[in-house]
Order: structure tokens, then sequence, then C-alpha cells
């Protein structure tokens, strides 16, 4: 068996360039390692025959030499619209759905000639932070197949982690990026709000929701997130930043940088052993002349209770279109235009995803907009505000991305509220749209891997590959 | 049943005259093939995302001016949640913290008396499907779904069916000539939700709400079948309920569609995918720059021309009219508007015509008018040329020109003939002596002196009676 | 322990038109009333006014001209609808009206 897929994007291209290889070897090779890992249950749906023709349709044509991507590998999270592509959020809901409309980052995927090998697993409708909540099941962590992957973007983290593609999207509405790919061992970006369009991406919570990149390396993820960048008219929240190539401070000293680190990120709700490989990243860092502080910020221990007013408002009302009418699931027992409502959303939608519609709709009926939902909208300016304070002396917060390493399977099935705890340490990024990165700094005890949170400046992301590069080869 | 006062309030729904859609680019357009003007956006496909169409937003902008509103500089949207299945995202886009306008009013009349009915706000927001049903099931067509709508919610300022009438009428004329939406209730452009409540005493009482009534003078119809039917349920002892009702055309009275939840929880919140756009003093300018000139200014203007209340109310009900006599200040507006009310309206009449559609544009029309004005021509001659106006371009100087001689009469004509033989005794002499070139001599020069437009065998008799009166 | 009744859930369960059995109700009424309870606690965080942070960016919406337009097929849409009859999307009979 080829063993391409195991190199890096850089010597695939000079193969691809050399004409040593083609893209449908590498199509072919992906194929296989999903073939043989196929209990990772990373993928939901494969793009199989379309992805070998438009494979060998590449080989005909001339390699990019300045496009890196250029028939390279990739898997999309399937709450991303792909033309063509049964799109399915891992729901029973949107079982046979077949979106006749590419997402905004799709058509820049294909504008770069990457060849889209399938639709990974997630949480039902991104709601999760273990996978588990997919109508398909959940899928399994390649570092320990018993343990989960994290979520929701566990089918993206799994097929990366586990070597099967070298590329994938995925999604982070709170955490749902960063801590599966710290459950995995590998790179996830949430770049800052509004840097990627999210036209086509199924939305869970509108203001909180952003695309990002999952890689086995840095500097692949700053590649991948060059193409997915840019305003997109059809995305109103998208942001007016010029085309930088986020790759440009790879290298570069990080001598005289300044970091921040929350006393909460260090607190008792950590385990230990985490604590404790952060604090030999801080050591790395100072030895590198790299300023660390250990600072109070205000708000963080709100965040998970923001979350669930703003995340479960938010997504109360943008589920409400999956109501067997259009599109998606319409149960047979639908006699009146109430009984189709209820019997279409209440077989459809899986327990979690009801759970937390009811929650919305609950904290946004009567009263209770006004007492809570504007509340937690002005905490969440307020946790802004905090977050620019802490930057107008520091380059980065830092922090743990999970509290504990991944959990077994079988753990903590019925605890709603753990699974809101899995992600205190990487929501308060999603509230003040900041971007955060997850890169691996070591294993637990239990062999399984720990993730460094790099918090940035809005639109910082260049700086954050910078450090991230930098200690990526350290740690290592 | 004495002493009861009647109270109304207003909602209007109006759809913008747009081309696309609010929210999405397909376009604003519904009633012929179902699901042709329908984009991604408007089925609601998971992943779509809303966009602002400007020119709804200038609408709203202008609506907002011409009712007096304050306008808020932010605009921002929120949700509306609830489920129907002609609402495709299961909420609307709409305006419920920061309506686009605020604190407006519009002037009526009524019985000569003139009052100000407050506008309590005007937003923006989106319309939902058409739906048609049948005895099982119903029908969905998406293409009206997302098109603009402004809704304009009144204080309840209105104590009589009349007043509710004129304001009516006032807001449709308004909108009309601000040229925001075309207004049309019968094909539901326009949409009216009365609310109505009855007293004795100072405090309003209980009101209740009927939706969707199909024309001005329906609205009138049923506040008084609605408020007869509040005092009689009061008479009897009964208390009025907080309601849904629609009003029935032929019985003549509101029936009740459901009793009103306790406050409908919407659940509102400000929508998440449209960030605040700041309206900027240059499109504010730009807007009130190409607002249109607003019915009560016309009326001053055509006040202080003299033009007859009747006709002026004739001209202001008919906007094509009134805006072709737009920056015609300088001429005579009694006649230009008599002209148009008159035989130019009939000849529209008469072959179906727009009068955008005919040759007479302003230019000429003003020509047209001023040489009636100064008596250069007649009634009767403009009657004559009146087609020749509407379906050549012809020069309008030369039109008159051959209509003037043409219509040189008999006297003229004979005036003229005895001026030319008195000119010329050689030929006097010359028919007395029974020679026939002195009448083909004069016969020239008569057709010399009216550039040979007078009528030869008219002009012939005329000529010998003259020569044989010699 | 505090919970909500029974009609509150079934409010929340018709907001949503989220089917829910009794013993769902029942579940509902402890856990909407513990989050209740939790989110509850924000109420002590001295922020009463200030601005409301609705969506994480600095800039305005960009408004889209009126002139462009795209549509899409019927063809196309019906794909995915559960039930069509000719042009028209088909529902069980709306009654509300």
């Amino acid at each position: 068996m080829n063993k391409y897929l195991n190199l890096s994007i850089q010597e695939i291209h000079e193969l691809l360039l050399e004409k040593k290889i083609t893209p449908l070897d590498l199509v072919k090779e992906a194929y296989q390692r999903i073939e043989e890992k196929e209990k990772l249950n990373s993928f939901i749906t494969l793009n199989q025959s379309e992805a070998i023709s438009y494979a060998k349709q590449l080989g005909e044509e001339e390699v990019e030499k300045e496009n890196l991507l250029w028939g390279i590998p990739i898997a999309i999270k399937d709450n991303i619209s792909t033309k063509g592509i049964r799109t399915t959020c891992a729901s029973k809901m949107l079982e046979n759905y077949v979106p006749i409309y590419d997402a905004t980052v799709i058509e820049k995927i294909k504008e770069k000639k990457m060849i889209i090998i399938g639709k990974t697993n997630m949480d039902e409708f991104a709601m999760g932070s273990t996978s588990r909540t997919s109508y398909f099941g959940a899928p399994k962590n390649p570092m320990n197949e018993a343990k989960i992957t994290g979520g929701s973007s566990g089918g993206s983290a799994a097929c990366v982690s586990g070597g099967l593609v070298p590329l994938a999207l995925g999604s982070d509405t709170g955490g749902s990026i960063r801590q599966p790919a710290s459950y995995t061992g590998i790179v996830g970006m949430k770049p800052t709000y509004g840097r990627v369009s999210r036209y086509g991406l199924i939305a869970f919570a509108s203001s909180l929701d952003q695309i990002g990149p999952m890689t086995r390396t840095v500097y692949e993820n700053a590649l991948l997130l060059n193409c997915l960048v840019g305003k997109d008219s059809k995305d109103l929240t998208s942001r007016d930043s010029s085309i930088e190539d986020f790759t440009r401070l790879i290298g570069k000293e990080i001598k005289g940088m300044k970091v921040a680190i929350p006393n909460y990120f260090v607190s008792e709700i950590v385990s230990s052993e985490i604590i404790e490989k952060l604090h030999q990243v801080v050591d790395i860092l100072r030895q590198n002349e790299v300023e660390v502080d250990y600072i109070d910020m205000q708000y963080l221990d709100q965040a998970v209770t923001l979350y669930q007013i703003i995340a479960m408002g938010e997504a109360s009302s943008n589920l409400a279109r999956f109501d067997g009418v259009k599109f998606g699931y319409r149960s047979p027992k639908a006699d009146s235009v109430e009984e189709m409502y209820l019997n279409s959303r209440s077989e459809g939608f899986g327990r979690e995803v009801k759970r937390r519609i009811m929650v919305g709709s609950y904290l946004l009926s009567g009263e209770n907009a006004k007492i809570y939902y504007d509340k937690a909208l002005m905490i969440r300016n307020a946790m802004k505000q905090e977050f620019d304070k802490v930057f107008e002396k520091y380059d980065f917060v830092l922090g743990p991305v999970t509290t504990t390493t991944a959990y077994g399977l079988e753990e903590n099935l019925d605890d709603s509220r753990k699974s809101f705890m899995d992600d205190v340490l990487v929501i308060p990024v999603n509230m003040a749209g900041l971007p955060g990165l997850s890169i691996p700094m070591g294993k637990g005890k239990d062999d399984m891997p720990i993730g460094l949170h790099i918090i940035g400046n809005k639109l910082e992301e260049a700086k954050m590959y910078q450090l991230a590069s930098f200690l990526e080869n350290k740690i290592k | 049943m004495s002493n009861y006062q009647t109270t109304v309030g207003i909602e209007v729904h109006c759809e913008l005259k747009t081309k696309t859609k609010m929210f999405s680019n397909s376009i604003n357009n519904y009633g012929g093939v179902a699901n042709v003007n329908i984009s991604e956006i408007d089925f609601a496909l998971p992943g779509t995302l809303p966009c602002i169409n400007e020119e709804g937003l200038r609408l709203g902008i202008k609506a907002a001016l011409a009712l007096n509103c304050t306008i808020n500089k932010k605009v921002v949207f929120d949700r509306k949640n609830y489920f129907y299945p002609d609402l495709p995202k299961g909420y609307q886009i709409t305006q419920a913290r920061n309506p686009i306008g605020v604190n407006g009013y519009v002037e009526i009349e009524v019985d000569g008396k003139k009052k100000p009915i407050r506008i309590h706000d005007i937003h923006l927001e989106e319309d939902t499907c058409k739906s048609t049903h049948a005895e099982k099931k119903s029908y969905l067509d998406f293409n009206r779904s997302g098109v603009p709508l402004l809704e304009i919610v009144t204080e309840p300022d209105m104590k009589s069916e009349k007043e509710a009438m004129a304001y009516l009428e006032k807001l449709r004329e308004l909108l009309l000539y601000t040229n925001v939406s075309d207004c049309k209730m019968e094909e539901g452009s326009m949409r009216c939700d009365v609310n109505v409540s009855v007293s004795q005493t100072e405090n309003l009482g209980t009101r209740t709400e009927t939706k969707n009534i199909g024309s001005i003078s329906s609205v009138g119809r049923a506040i008084l079948a609605e408020s007869a039917r509040q005092m009689q349920e009061i008479e009897q002892g009964n208390i009025i309920q907080e309601e849904t009702r629609r009003f029935d055309e032929k019985q003549n009275r509101t029936i009740l569609m459901r009793v009103k939840e306790t406050g409908n929880d919407y659940r509102y919140f400000p929508e998440p995918d449209i960030p605040p756009y700041d309206l900027t003093e240059e499109m504010m300018e730009d807007v009130k720059r190409k607002m249109e000139v607003l019915p009560e200014e016309r009326r001053k203007i055509y006040r202080k021309a003299g033009i007859s209340p009747v006709n002026i109310e004739k001209i202001i009900a008919n906007k094509p009219i009134s805006d072709y006599l737009l920056g015609m200040e300088d001429i005579n507006l009694v006649i230009a508007s008599n002209l148009l009310l008159g035989e130019i309206s009939a000849y529209l009449n008469k072959t179906g015509k727009m009068l955008g559609d005919t040759c007479l544009d302003q230019e000429k029309f003003k020509i047209l008018v001023t040489k009636l004005d100064q008596k250069e021509i007649n009634n009767q001659i403009f009657k004559e040329i009146l087609v020749e106006l509407m379906e050549t371009d012809h020069d309008i100087e030369k039109i008159i020109d051959s209509k003037k001689v043409d219509t040189l009469s008999s006297e003229e004509l004979i005036k003229l003939i005895e001026t030319i033989v008195l000119a010329n005794p050689a030929s006097i002499e010359d028919f007395q002596q029974g020679k026939d070139r002195a009448v083909k001599f004069l016969m020239g020069q008569i057709m010399k002196e009216t550039k040979g437009k007078a009528n030869p065998q008219e002009a012939n008799q005329i000529l010998l009676a003259v020569l044989k009166k010699q | 322990m505090s919970k909500l009744t029974k009609e509150e859930v079934l409010h929340v369960s018709h907001l949503a038109r989220i089917g829910v059995t009794e013993e769902e109700i029942e579940n509902y009424q402890i856990t909407l009333k513990q989050l209740l309870d939790d989110v509850d606690k924000i109420k002590d965080i001295p922020i009463n006014h200030g601005e409301l942070l609705v969506t994480p960016v600095e800039h305005g919406a960009i408004l889209r001209n009126d002139s462009d337009s795209e549509m899409i097929a019927f063809e196309e849409v019906k794909k995915n609808i559960p039930a069509t009859v000719g042009n028209f999307v088909e529902v069980p009979v709306m009654v509300n009206e």
C-alpha cells in the first residue's frame, strides 16, 4: 500500500509536480484507508465515484505550481451544504437531503481543485461535545477506539487524526473544532468570527458559528485557512479583511511576545496533568524570552450560562425551518398541520436536539427573553471588552482546550450539563468572536492527547500560527 | 344604547414596489405561475442567510418621511418566531425593537375638520407564502415569500368609521404618490387589520382585531358592525374578549376566528444574521432629494392656480395626470387641468391608452395650453387637432397653422377676395369685357394670398359674385 | 424540589413544536427548572445596561442592489420537498386562516 498521505502537503505537491503521482493515487489511497478504518465511523457519506472521476479529470490537467492544495483530498463536516452530495447534519431529519447549492467555502475549495472525499460524522446539528448525538452512531477516537472523539466535529477530527485524509473542515459554535482537535491530537482553528463565510453552513447558533480548518500540522492549517477566508456578499456578518497569507509569520522569532494565562483556565476545574502540561509550555516560552503572566479575567465562569441562553435561543429559531414542509423528514402521520409539525420534529430530531430546542424556546418565551436573553447579551459584551482589555497588553491568551482528556464512549452518557462543561474553556472565544487555535501539547497518563489553546486578538490568526508553529517544533 | 365612544386603531401592511425581494434576490412578483420567482433563501434552504435590499430600505425611509416619522438611523432587525406552513424559516424577519420610523402622523379631514392620526411606528418586514386551500390539503406558492412589506401601525386615534376610512384614503394616497407601494387592496398589496373597542368612559374598552379587510369601504362597514356588536354585548351584560375576528362582506358582520392567547409568544430576539446598518446622512439626503411632491403640496399648487376643489380631487385621484402636471406651474393650470380631465381623458378612455403612450409630450402640451390661454386658437381647433397631437409627432405649430387656414371663414375669404379684386381694376375691366383671363389671374392671386389653402370652388364662386357687383 | 407546572412545559412544547411524552413532561418539569435556576444567577452580575452584543462583528451590514436578481428552478427544489402537486408544495390543510 502507498503511504503518500503520510507525507506533508509540500512533499505531496512536489510529487505531483514531478508527475510521480497523480491525484487519483491520493484519492484511491484515502478510500483504501477509510475502508480499513471503517470502524472509526468518521464519515456519514462518501463521495467516492465523483471524487475518483474528478481525480482522473485533474490528472489530465496541468498541476498548478503555486497552488499547494491542488488535488489534495479533503473531508467536509456534514453540516456544510455540498451541491449534489447528501448533507445530513447527522440527523434523521436530513437523512435524504441533497443540497442544490454549494456553501461559499465549498466553492472556494473547488476553485483550489481540492477533492472532496466525503462528509464527516458529527453531533446531530452540531449539538454536543462528543459526537455521540449523531443519528449515524458515534465516531471513534483513532488514538484509542474506546474513547470519544469529542465534538461536534468528531468525524473531521477522527479522519485527520487517523490519517484517512490530510485536511478537513469543521465548524465551531462553542469549541466544536478545537475540542475534538485536542482529544484526537490534531490542529484545529476557529477563525475570527466573520473571517469565513457562513453561507451554506447549516446554522446552529448564528452569532457563534464559524467554519475552520482541521489538519495534522500548523503549517497545513494556515495553508487551508488561506483559501477559506474573504468577504462574501451572501453573509452579512462576513468581514472585509484583505487577503493575507496566514503562513507568512511561521518560523519567525517569538522573542518579546507577551502571553496571559487567566487563572480560571488553571483552576480546580482542570485536571492536574493538563495544568502540568501547560506549565511545561510556559517554561518553554519563558526560556525563549516570552513574557507569561497569570491574570484574573472577569466573566469567564459565566460562559457556559451565556452559551445556554444565547446558543440555545438562536438554535431554537434556526431549527424552526425543519418542519416537514419543504425539505427533510415529514412524518407519515401528518393529517393536520399541527400533526405534521409535532410528529415530523419529534421523530426527525434526536433527543439532545429536541432538548436544546425546548431549552431555547423556554428561555426566549414570555418575559424570559427580556430577563435572560438581553442580560446575557450585555454580559457577552462585557466579556468581549474584557478580552479587548487583555489584548491591549498581551499578544495571546493561553490555556488548555479541555479540562480532561477524551473519556470513554460509554461515560457520562446522560449528563447534558457535562456536555457543556466539556467546552467551558473554549466557549468564551466564540462569545467574543475571537480566533482560537488548538494544538497538541503532549499526552496524559492514559496516553490520550492534550491540547493547548491559543487565543488571539481578532484577525491575528497569522501571529497565532507563528507561536503555534514554534511550540509545535519544541514540544515534539 | 347611547354614549358609547368607538375607538379604532389600524395596522396596514403594504408591499413595497421593489424589483427584487427584501432579504433575497429573486424577483418581487407573484400571482402568475406558482414557484417561479424563488431563491434558495425564499425556501429557507438549510445554510442560507439573508441579505438586505437597498431599495426596500430606501422605500421604508421614504414612507417614514412622508408619514412625518422620526427615523431610526440604526437599522436593525429582529426575528418573530412562530410556526405556520406559509412561513418558510419558522420566523419572520421584522423590526420589533427599533422600527425604521416612529412617532409620525397623518392629517385627515372629516366633515371639514382636520385631525392628526398618530402613527405609532412603521417597520420593514417580509411577506409569507401564498396559500390556497382544498378540503384536505393546502398548496404553497413561494413567489410571495420574502416580498418586502411595510407595516404601519396607528395609535387608537380614530373615533369613527369615517375617520378610519379617511385615514386609509390618506395613507393610500401618500404611499401611492411616493411610489412606495401600488396599494391594491383587491390584489393584497395593501392589507388592513382594524382594532375596534367601545367604551362609555374615558378609558378604552377591550379591543378586538378584525383581520384582512378587503377594501376601504368594507373597513367602514366592519367598524360599524363590530362596534354595534360590542355595544350589544355590553348591553346584554357580557364582557368583550380580546379576540381575532374577520369581516363577512355578505352578512355584513364580523365573525370570531380565534380567542387571543394571553399575549402571543413570538419569542422576539435580535436577528444575529444581520449586523446593524447605520443610515448615512448621504443616503438620507438622497432619499429626501428624490422624494416625490406629496399630494398636499400638489393640492396647494392647484388651489393657488385657481382649479376648482372638485377638479383638484379629480386630479389627485388620477396620479398619472397629477404627475403629468408636475413642473407646469408657469402655464394656465385651469386650462391644462380642464383639457386633461376632459377631452384628453375621454380620448384615453376611448383608446385605452395611457397618457405616457401618446405623442403629446409635456412640452407640446405646454405650447398647446399657452396658445389656448392667449386665444391664438380656440377650443374648436383644439378638438379638431387632438387626434393628430396624440398620434403623430408632427410639429405642434404646423398642426395649428394648417388648421388656422383650413378654417378661414367664408367672411374672411370674401373680404380677402374683395381686397384682391379692388387692387386690380384692370382685371375688373377685362372681366366686364368678357375676357376669361381676368378670372384666371385673380384666382391665382387668391391662391397665392391663402397659400393655396382656400377651397377653389368656394373661392371661384365668391370671386364671380364680387366681380359681378363691380 | 421546585419544578415547572405541566402546563408550562406543554406551552414550551407547543412553542417549539416538539412533542413530549408524559415521562418527558415530568423530566422537563425538573430539568427546565434546574436550568432556569442555573441561568438565574446571571441576574446577580452587576451589568444592567449597556450594549447588547448580538453579533461579534464591528462592521455594519452592506446593502444589496435591487436590480441584481438570481433565481432557482422549482424542478431543482422539488427533489427535496416531501409532497408536491404540480408547481405547488403540498401540506395538510391550514385551518388557522
